[in-house]
């Protein structure tokens, strides 16, 4: 009896989380199934999801890009400037969090709210006098203003790991001075590993963030051959005239591929790491 | 041998440039002869646009021939519409401008930043003899040519004409009135439950044009752009009221449905939910190809049928050469290269408007398709009724025009009448053009 | 100073292993990002809120002036406020309900959950694209599917995009719909949770709401800060949505003219930089007001270990 309410249970857990899960993804089969359309099926026949005709050429008349300038750039581009900032990101920001969270010294609280406020100035009104410092600098058209910045640390990241180790029991930075840490030692053999979720999690949303980014790559970059796909995809569109919904559906289902593979990737971590609450098979 | 006449024009017309500017001695001084591939093999120059992707690979291919011709390299950018002002506008604050830039008709905006061209069409570099002074005019401000025009163009109404003759309904004419239109409108959503028409540009449909078609003598805007230049509210109350009443009967879609448009290809035309549309005519190709059937396209209604047209014949866009330029020759012989040289407009087949240079014209117009000559067509139609002078679109035209949209999306519901409408866009403009004085007076 | 032998390198290492030195050596990266490039065009940003600025002139001082526009000539700026604290009041705790919940139910170490998770997350990987912006067009138009299904159950249909009243409803939903982050933050946080408590709590007989309750929500709860305060934040800032759904205009009538946006076209459509650089300081005077408020009150509901 009360095995048979489990399986009940069960089934209907599973049917609703997967009911559910479609209304949620629909957004984004329709645009992976738009890759397929030509202009009139998206925008005529927008509530049939499956095309009538399968157009893969989409992809390829996409991936051609503009000039003589092919996706294949732009998404080596991306993976250039992603890789390197989501690394530098993770590790800047690990640093710096285990300063601001676990460290007294002077000038912590002053630091903590700086970093904050850096996050409540809207990008838009920084924009310019941000990149007349890199122009002043000679960076401009060069990857360097898209990248520099994640060496030091994005407010965002250092303080969700600052929340990460606040939740690490005092008591074992303690038993390690005893073991004769120092303070460097307690950062890299306890702290960074214990903290591997939050460093996880960072690099999954800062890759994705990054290789989200359309304002910055608009900005600083000047030549197309150094443009990345998130800008190629915008290209696609232009209010003023025709956009080739089809190729832009197709370089955009691409640009997913990425990003969804190293969500894959690093979430298999995140599940070994998962301790068994309540749900239990 | 149309080709072979081509390219002898061009290649003429290429070497009494070069004449011109050598031997033109009171002017700038120009580099000795320079014209030559070995000698300015060592100049790039940075260009911009904004467009779509045909733009672009048209564009590119016309540099690339440029470059193979003359050596003058080129480093390009090009991108979608908002992303190209927002961009600009961070290069100018911060003097890192193009040489060679694509302006539309907000150009006064950035008036600082230009360098007038009138040194060049004055020695030939640019060479200006197979156009006509209005055109030229369309891109000069205070009388200085700021740039050259890449295109001619005018606002339209695109339409189906089955659907007018389904719905018993003769085709608009070259004179016919906002009152036509209405009733037009009220007719084909009766007789066929679609649309009478699609989205309007009511900004200049029921304001810039508006203006003159009242009454030739006025404008909306000063020409120098300091301020409004109309003095009767009533024509503008009384398109909005007719907006009302078009929304009111389903005639025409609700504010959320206008805002469901989002853009050429999903145009209530081009979807077959209604019958008219409001065009600017170098769309019009791109919105027949997305209709999928034939359109045709008629002038903007008139107030009266027996007064002004209030039209004006505008450059779609144009290219300007920045003040920080440092090869502003080069820059203003690819200009003369890119608006004269046949073989470039067989590429760009005057994607971005009619050609103002004669030859190219003729010689674009010979290579597309009948559907696509009809805007050909109808520039001559427009220039033969244009009444208006060309006036350029101040700083404060945005803040103005979206001002003008909030007060008819009140009239449309109801919650504010035209008239009141009407006189606080007048306020609210005068508002906005006293801030705009004060930031700019200190210059 | 690494030259130092003998007693200096004891000292040194004194010198290193203090708290002030430790504290600015790994918060140093920070500490020169900030003074390098940022802290400068904050302060620039101030003072062209002091100035009339159109970015093609140079600046011209005026005082106050933005400021006093702001609240006594700008209804649209008073509105602007109001659209966006209705949008983040709703949007934010909604969300992070949703992504504590989804996060909550996805924890069990199954080849089934991991799919879920992944589907679950896919929606915020398409964040402000035009696919994303087309779809929900599509949705919330005249006659798409919520307002089929609006109707077959017997409801007026809504005009979405027409009616102020409606118009910041698909861009809350939008928000909601993509709980990604807030959901992989919240899983993670899951797994600093040590499974002994659990079994502790099974064994007094906590059933799995109880369990939550009493032992997911406490000790998740420095997450659930962060997540709340960083949310609230990103919903001020909110701009990609709203400029894709309403093609920037914030229509209709200004009620998705959220507080970025305007700040967006003060600044790059109307060329009123002065202007934009004053809304965004008083935002980010609203946005510490609301932060610090948070934090006060969160000693009494977020539990850290170590205390």
């Amino acid at each position: 009896m009360a095995k048979s309410k489990k399986i009940v249970t069960k089934t209907l857990f599973h049917v609703l989380i997967i009911l559910f899960g479609l209304v949620m993804i629909y957004p984004v089969l329709w645009m992976i199934f738009g890759s397929f359309k030509n202009n009139r099926e998206i925008l005529n026949n927008s509530m049939q999801l499956l095309p009538n005709i399968w157009r893969p050429e989409n992809y390829s008349t996409g991936w051609k890009g503009f000039g003589e300038i092919t996706f294949s750039t732009f998404f080596a581009n991306s993976f250039f400037v992603t890789a390197i900032a989501t690394l530098a990101c993770t590790i800047s920001s690990a640093l710096i969090a285990y300063a601001l969270a676990r460290v007294k010294f002077k000038g912590r609280k002053f630091w903590f709210v700086c970093m904050i406020s850096t996050l409540m100035l809207p990008s838009q009104v920084v924009m310019i006098p941000q990149y007349i410092i890199f122009q002043k600098l000679n960076l401009v058209n060069t990857y360097v203003p898209l990248i520099l910045p994640f060496f030091f640390g994005q407010a965002f990241f250092i303080y969700m790991m600052m929340q990460f180790i606040a939740g690490l029991p005092k008591e074992l930075d303690e038993a390690a001075i005893i073991d004769g840490c120092s303070k460097y030692t307690i950062f890299t053999r306890i702290i960074f590993p214990l903290i591997s979720p939050a460093l996880i999690t960072t690099v999954i949303i800062q890759f994705y963030w990054k290789w989200d980014d359309f304002l910055g790559p608009l900005i600083y970059l000047s030549r197309p051959e150094k443009y990345t796909a998130s800008l190629a995809i915008k290209m696609f569109a232009d209010a003023s005239s025709t956009t080739d919904y089809g190729a832009m559906f197709a370089m955009s289902t691409l640009s997913l591929v990425p990003v969804f593979l190293i969500f894959l990737f690093f979430n298999r971590y995140l599940m070994e790491g998962i301790s068994t609450t309540g749900m239990k098979d | 041998m149309k080709r072979l006449v081509a390219g002898i024009l061009a290649a003429t017309m290429l070497a009494s440039t070069a004449a011109c500017s050598s031997g033109n001695t009171n002017t700038e001084s120009t580099e000795p002869a320079s014209s030559t591939a070995a000698a300015t093999s060592d100049v790039t120059l940075r260009i911009a646009w904004w467009g779509s992707q045909t733009r672009h690979d048209a564009t590119l291919k016309v540099l690339d021939m440029y470059t193979k011709k003359t050596g003058v390299k080129f480093q390009t950018e090009y991108m979608p519409f908002d992303g190209y002002f927002t961009k600009l506008n961070t290069l100018v604050a911060s003097n890192d401008m193009y040489d060679i830039f694509q302006l539309g008709g907000n150009f006064p905006t950035y008036i600082d930043q230009i360098e007038p061209l009138d040194s060049y069409v004055a020695d030939g570099t640019i060479d200006t003899t197979d156009t006509n002074k209005g055109y030229l005019e369309s891109t000069q401000y205070n009388g200085k040519q700021y740039g050259i025009s890449l295109g001619i163009n005018s606002y339209g109404i695109a339409y189906d004409p089955e659907m007018f003759q389904k719905a018993g309904l003769k085709e608009p004419s070259t004179n016919w009135t906002w009152e036509e239109f209405e009733k037009d409108c009220m007719t084909i959503h009766e007789k066929l439950n679609i649309y009478g028409s699609s989205k309007i540009e009511d900004f200049f449909a029921g304001g810039t044009m508006a203006a003159p078609q009242f009454n030739l003598k006025e404008t909306f805007f000063k020409a120098d752009g300091t301020g409004l230049n109309y003095t009767d509210d009533s024509p503008i109350a009384s398109y909005l009221a007719m907006k009302q009443r078009l929304v009111k009967a389903g005639a025409y879609p609700d504010p959320g449905a206008i805002s469901e448009i989002k853009d050429i290809e999903g145009d209530y035309l081009a979807t077959g939910d209604a019958a008219m549309t409001w065009v600017a005519s170098n769309q019009f190709v791109a919105l027949s190809k997305a209709a999928g059937r034939p359109l045709k396209l008629a002038t903007v209604p008139r107030i009266k049928a027996d007064g002004p047209s209030g039209i004006s014949l505008q450059s779609s866009q144009m290219f300007a050469i920045s003040k920080s330029c440092k090869e502003k020759t080069e820059a203003a012989k690819f200009l003369n290269y890119f608006v004269n040289d046949i073989q470039a407009n067989e590429v760009l087949l005057g994607e971005r408007g009619i050609p103002i240079m004669s030859k190219v014209r003729d010689d674009v117009k010979s290579k597309i398709s009948d559907n696509d000559k009809q805007v050909y067509n109808f520039i001559d139609t427009v220039g033969e009724i244009a009444d208006s002078p060309v006036i350029l679109d101040p700083k404060a035209q945005p803040e103005i025009k979206d001002l003008y949209m909030r007060l008819e999306n009140q009239v449309v519901s109801g919650k504010l009448s035209p008239e009141d409408a009407a006189k606080q866009l007048r306020s609210g403009a005068e508002d906005i053009f006293k801030k705009g004085a004060s930031a700019s007076s200190s210059n | 100073m690494a030259k130092n032998t003998g007693g200096n390198s004891l000292k040194l290492k004194k010198f290193l292993n203090r708290d002030n030195t430790v504290g600015y050596v790994f918060a140093l990266p920070f500490i020169i990002g900030f003074l390098g490039f940022t802290i400068v065009p904050m302060i620039v940003s101030l003072y062209f809120s002091f100035t009339n600025y159109n970015m093609i002139s140079a600046p011209q001082w005026v005082g106050l002036k933005n400021y006093v526009r702001m609240f006594t000539e700008d209804n649209r700026f008073v509105n602007s406020v109001g659209v966006t604290l209705k949008y983040v009041f709703i949007s934010v705790p909604l969300k992070l309900i949703f992504a504590l919940i989804v996060a909550f139910l996805l924890t069990r170490k199954s080849k089934a959950v991991s799919v879920y998770r992944s589907v679950y997350y896919i929606p915020s990987l398409i964040g402000g694209s035009v696919a994303v912006s087309l779809v929900w067009k599509q949705l919330f138009s005249t006659k798409g599917l919520i307002n089929n299904i609006l109707h077959s159950l017997g409801m007026a249909r809504i005009s979405w995009f027409g009616d102020e009243h409606a118009a910041v409803w698909p861009l809350i939903l939008m928000a909601i719909w993509q709980f990604g982050s807030s959901m992989i933050i919240f899983a993670a946080g899951l797994t600093q949770i040590p499974a002994s408590y659990y079994e502790a709590a099974r064994i007094d007989g906590a059933g799995i709401v109880k369990q939550f309750f009493f032992i997911t929500l406490p000790s998740l709860s420095p997450v659930i800060l962060f997540n709340l305060v960083m949310q609230m934040i990103t919903g001020f800032m909110s701009f990609t949505q709203t400029y894709v759904i309403s093609n920037g205009t914030g229509d209709p009538n200004d009620a998705t003219n959220f507080f970025a946006l305007y700040i967006y076209n003060q600044a790059f459509k109307y060329f009123d930089m002065g202007y934009a650089s004053a809304m965004a300081w008083i935002l980010l005077i609203l946005i510490s007001l609301i932060t610090f408020i948070i934090f006060k009150t969160s000693s009494t509901w977020v539990f850290y270990e170590n205390e």
